[in-house]
């Protein structure tokens, strides 16, 4: 247990929130898109799938990151 | 606990080329996927069966994805984006049957004994997911150039919409279209990366004491089935982002191209109606 261990934690923990919150608040607008227009969910999931995984690259590189400092230095 | 690497264990060696558990998984996944496509080819008939409409299936969806997305050259480089939908969503649930990634012979590494295994997820080894990404690079890139012609496609790459702001913007748009490549390989890799990180963590915390043994039949399962969403979710993003790449790679040739028609919109707001079902 040394200083890594406690970076990687915090790259990972800190590094969650942004993508949490973004992905929170596009998974429900689009509910509320759907709730409004049940028929339009077939347009709104590719958009939303597409948004949805650019918003969780952040999260990602988060986790790439603290895997580099746990495993690569 | 648990032995994470981060890196593909070394199999064998023929020469200088060395085989790691991710070539064997990755390599599996096309066999599969080949002898399949052979399978299907030669036993399709036009009126489906069983087995073949469960085949059709995905495709079917993907297409209606493709066609209503991908604006009027959709059929140029739909089947692009299905080889890479499939073989990325072959080699994420190939990861997933039993024994691959547990089965292995055990090694001694810093007096710990752990356990090599004969496969690996393929797109748990960067190598795999950056190689996809590249090779999405490249078509996107050829298309562009097809679509555009070399002058047209170096004059959007080089050269802002409004000239005098070229020095501060071209920086900015070479390295967007850089990282496209970093961002596309790096979120396959760690999603399916941390999956199977999840995976061996949750059957570690489980069968860690007596008292949480019971816990150990159902919950890995309940992430396996997780694992199997995001496997899915994973594939389509990837084939739906290089499919948007190559849509954008294409349509800057016809803003330029038809003078100043002023479709400010890109053609996936322009033909998303079309498809209605899908």
């Amino acid at each position: 247990m040394d200083l890594h261990t406690l970076a990687a934690g915090l790259a990972m923990g800190l590094g969650g929130i942004g993508p949490g919150i973004g992905l929170g608040i596009g998974f429900s607008k689009a509910m509320e898109a759907i709730g409004r227009n049940p028929e339009a969910s077939g347009t709104i999931f590719v958009p939303y799938i597409l948004g949805l995984a650019l918003t969780e690259a952040i999260g990602i590189y988060a986790l790439v990151v603290s895997l580099i400092i746990l495993f690569a230095t | 606990m648990v032995h994470v690497d981060i890196a593909a264990e070394k199999l064998f060696a023929i020469g200088p080329l060395v085989i790691t558990n991710s070539m064997v998984g990755a390599l599996l996944a096309s066999v599969l996927l080949f002898l399949a496509a052979r399978w299907f080819a030669r036993r399709s008939e036009l009126v489906p069966g069983r087995a073949q409409s469960l085949v059709e299936l995905p495709i079917e969806f993907l297409a209606g994805v493709v066609r209503g997305t991908g604006g009027k050259r959709w059929r140029q480089f739909a089947p692009f984006i299905f080889a890479i939908f499939l073989y990325v969503l072959t080699a994420n649930w190939l990861s997933l049957l039993p024994g691959v990634g547990t089965i292995g012979f055990g090694e001694e590494v810093d007096g710990k004994q752990i356990i090599v295994p004969f496969i690996r997820a393929g797109a748990a080894d960067l190598n795999f997911t950056l190689g996809l990404a590249l090779i999405s690079f490249v078509a996107f890139i050829a298309f562009g150039l097809r679509a555009n012609g070399l002058r047209g496609y170096l004059k959007e790459l080089l050269i802002a919409e409004p000239p005098y702001m070229t020095p501060l913007l071209t920086p900015i748009h070479l390295i967007s279209e850089l990282s496209r490549v970093i961002s596309l390989s790096m979120r396959l890799f760690g999603n399916v990366f941390a999956g199977e990180v999840l995976l061996a963590t949750m059957l570690a915390l489980t069968t860690a004491t007596i008292f949480t043994l019971p816990l150990a039949f159902a919950v890995p399962g309940i992430f396996i089935g997780l694992e199997l969403l995001f496997g899915l979710v994973q594939a389509l993003v990837f084939a739906l982002l290089s499919m948007t790449y190559i849509t954008l790679a294409i349509a800057e040739h016809r803003q330029h191209g038809s003078g100043e028609s002023h479709s400010g919109e890109t053609p996936e707001q322009g033909a998303a109606p079309a498809h209605g079902t899908a």
